[in-house]
């Protein structure tokens, strides 16, 4: 039961189409360049990079806000890429998304009650009174006060607005938890109240998350597995242990390497990166990351690397060929 | 000083503007009880509370402390840079030997922006999108040395150069829309260094950067500091950016200082409640699945309580905290403000376990 896969995405990919004007010309922006994972009930899939990396286009179209270009997005065994407006509106509640901001994605002039409820009143024959008492149920589940209820979203701190935003998310039962960087606008002493919550809920609920963040030290606590995205497509993809413990990609590593640590003192051999994330509109050829990568060998510029599994993890990179073919 | 680095920052187009300047080894800044007070609808907030501080030149100190600990206040505080709502006072406000409270309006600006200078949290939307790089960074160039255009140019360049602008003599002329974040707050920190200021305060300059770039902006703050010998304040609330780049750290809740040390002796054994805990909610250094997290919140303007402003969520609190406000304990001790500052994770003279220590 605990291994049961709930989605299942293959090559997926999402394209932008810029059109043209006066002065340029037409192009596609390729957000989202052939993922593909899968999420397991009660596991944590953290999804890393930097901001433009496709993160959060992952994220909207796993919670079926946008459809995929190509490939394929099963939920609960459901297609979905090709699939009619029932199935998706079927599925739609399955997955569930918690925004960054807990300040912006709730309405000011809507009741914490109302706005728990509202999932309910749109998607469940449920009456009111049920409706009431199941988000009185969900409030105290994430840690809310019952009085909390006839309350404004101006009356709560960052750190309860997110378990409000949490809690507005698991009305309908979902299977899967979309989470887009939930405690990166929380202060050091929320973000661990907020994460011991998710963690507390991914257990009695058994949820699956897919956990958006920048924050390695966050995912190196919360995650099982993780993905590291560059530019729309995936470049290491690891457990948690062998990720942290032993990061393949040059990318990976100096990912690694730029987080600060709380520990004074520590001098870490720092893999710099020269420069900043190309535009996804014009990408450079061969592999994408050829441009700021350390250790560029020769045909990066010209060939893209694809994902292998090396040992215990898929690393897209050249320089794992050499591996490989030492190893054979 | 590397001496190749005074020739780029002091090269001959500069070094006419800076004669006669020498630096003194007394304490740079000092503030002693600055309290500042905002006055709101609902009645005066004390956003810091007797707030002592001071800073030699060449220090690095990292001012750690969550959102509403009154971090930015008290150093915008200083500079002059608040609104009219604000009252601010104190016993002492001295920068480099000038009172800073006796200051009139046209003096404060001859210092703040050359001897004192601020970078900002968000490099986007403090540039001016309305002027191109190159006449905002020569504007303090203009005003506070009073360059000829030719001279402004040649240093605007110089400076982009030395915060790793790629091509400067092309980004002088680009619009600030046409930077991005990381490159923003390049531009930033050549605004702010533009004048050699003893003093840099930089308010969260990190936090709305991608981490490979983080690394790139902490490294050339801390290149920058080592090499011209300025003091540096970093105002932050990421505990791993301290550890990192600071050599002094004062943490501060919700307006007071509660504790002051060394980097190192800080987060080896913190001696106030709320670093203790501060630190061990941590990911990092979590050792189980569940983080220790401090309960409730900050208090705000209307919910202060008596005593420690730390005791509703302190462990370790008694009735003595819930009523009096404690006093500040010695050097030795972090100065933390605390009745019952701990020693090896143990808080000192506590009446429940004063059997044990």
């Amino acid at each position: 039961m605990s291994d049961e896969i709930v989605l299942r995405a293959n090559d997926l990919k999402r394209h932008y189409l810029l059109p043209g004007s006066f002065y340029s010309k037409a192009a596609t922006v390729k957000a989202l360049d052939g993922v593909s994972f899968e999420l397991r009930r009660k596991k944590t899939l953290a999804v890393v990079g930097e901001s433009g990396c496709g993160k959060s286009t992952l994220a909207r179209v796993v919670t079926m806000i946008e459809e995929p270009t190509a490939g394929s997005l099963q939920i609960s065994g459901e297609e979905l890429a090709d699939g009619d407006k029932t199935v998706r509106r079927k599925l739609r509640p399955k997955v569930q998304m918690v925004f960054q901001n807990p300040y912006g994605s709730l309405n000011p002039r809507q009741k914490i009650g109302s706005a728990l409820e509202e999932p309910l009143l749109m998607n469940t024959p449920l009456s009111k009174s049920e409706r009431g008492g199941k988000a009185r149920a969900m409030m105290q589940a994430v840690g809310l006060r019952p009085e909390h209820y006839d309350r404004y979203p101006h009356m709560f701190s960052g750190g309860q607005r997110q378990r409000i935003a949490i809690a507005r998310a698991l009305m309908l039962d979902p299977d899967i938890l979309v989470l887009d960087e939930p405690v990166s606008a929380l202060d050091v002493s929320i973000q661990a109240q907020v994460l011991n919550l998710l963690g507390e809920l991914q257990d009695k609920l058994q949820l699956a998350y897919l956990f958006i963040s920048h924050d390695l030290s966050v995912v190196k606590h919360i995650a099982d597995e993780v993905m590291v995205m560059y530019l729309g497509k995936p470049v290491e993809h690891a457990t948690r242990e062998v990720l942290f413990d032993n990061p393949r990609h040059p990318y990976t590593k100096a990912l690694l390497s730029a987080t600060p640590v709380p520990v004074p003192g520590r001098k870490k051999d720092r893999v710099l990166l020269k420069g900043e994330l190309p535009s996804p509109i014009d990408p450079p050829s061969g592999c994408a990351f050829h441009p700021r990568c350390p250790v560029v060998i020769g045909r990066c510029a010209t060939k893209t690397p694809h994902l292998q599994s090396v040992h215990d993890a898929q690393v897209s990179c050249h320089l794992m060929d050499e591996v490989q073919t030492e190893k054979v | 000083m590397g001496s190749g680095f005074v020739l780029i920052i002091l090269s001959p187009v500069a070094r006419q503007y800076f004669e006669g300047e020498d630096s003194t080894t007394m304490a740079l800044l000092e503030i002693e009880n600055l309290t500042v007070e905002f006055a709101t609808a609902g009645g005066a907030f004390r956003a810091v509370d007797r707030l002592s501080l001071s800073v030699d030149s060449s220090d690095v100190l990292a001012i750690v402390g969550e959102s509403g600990s009154g971090k930015s206040v008290a150093m915008l505080a200083m500079m002059g840079l608040l609104p009219w709502t604000a009252t601010v006072t104190a016993d002492r406000l001295n920068f480099d030997g000038k009172d800073l409270l006796t200051l009139s309006a046209r003096q404060r600006r001859e210092v703040v922006g050359k001897d004192i200078a601020m970078i900002f949290q968000e490099p986007m939307s403090s540039l001016n999108p309305c002027f191109t790089v190159g006449f905002q960074l020569g504007e303090a160039l203009r005003v506070h040395l009073g360059m000829s255009r030719a001279d402004c140019k040649a240093r605007s360049i110089e400076l982009l150069d030395l915060v790793g602008i790629p091509a400067p003599e092309k980004r002088l002329s680009a619009f600030p829309h046409q930077l991005s974040g990381g490159m923003s707050q390049r531009v930033m920190i050549a605004m702010a260094i533009s004048c050699n200021p003893k003093l840099l305060v930089a308010d969260e300059p990190t936090t709305a950067l991608d981490v490979t770039i983080q690394a790139q902006i902490l490294d050339l703050l801390l290149k920058l500091q080592q090499e011209t010998g300025m003091a540096l304040v970093l105002i932050t609330h990421d505990m791993g950016v301290v550890a990192e780049t600071a050599q002094r750290v004062s943490v501060q809740y919700a307006g007071q200082k509660v504790e002051e040390q060394p980097v190192v002796d800080l987060f080896t054994e913190p001696h106030h409640p709320y670093t203790a805990a501060l630190l061990a909610a941590l990911p990092e250094r979590a050792t189980s699945q569940t983080l220790p997290s401090i309960p409730g919140v900050v208090p705000g303007q209307f919910d202060r309580p008596d005593g420690c402003l730390f005791s509703p969520r302190c462990a370790h609190a008694t009735d003595q905290c819930r009523t009096l406000s404690p006093t500040r304990a010695p050097a030795r001790l972090g100065s933390a403000f605390c009745h019952y500052p701990l020693v090896r994770g143990a808080p000192q003279n506590h009446p429940e376990s004063g059997a044990i220590t």
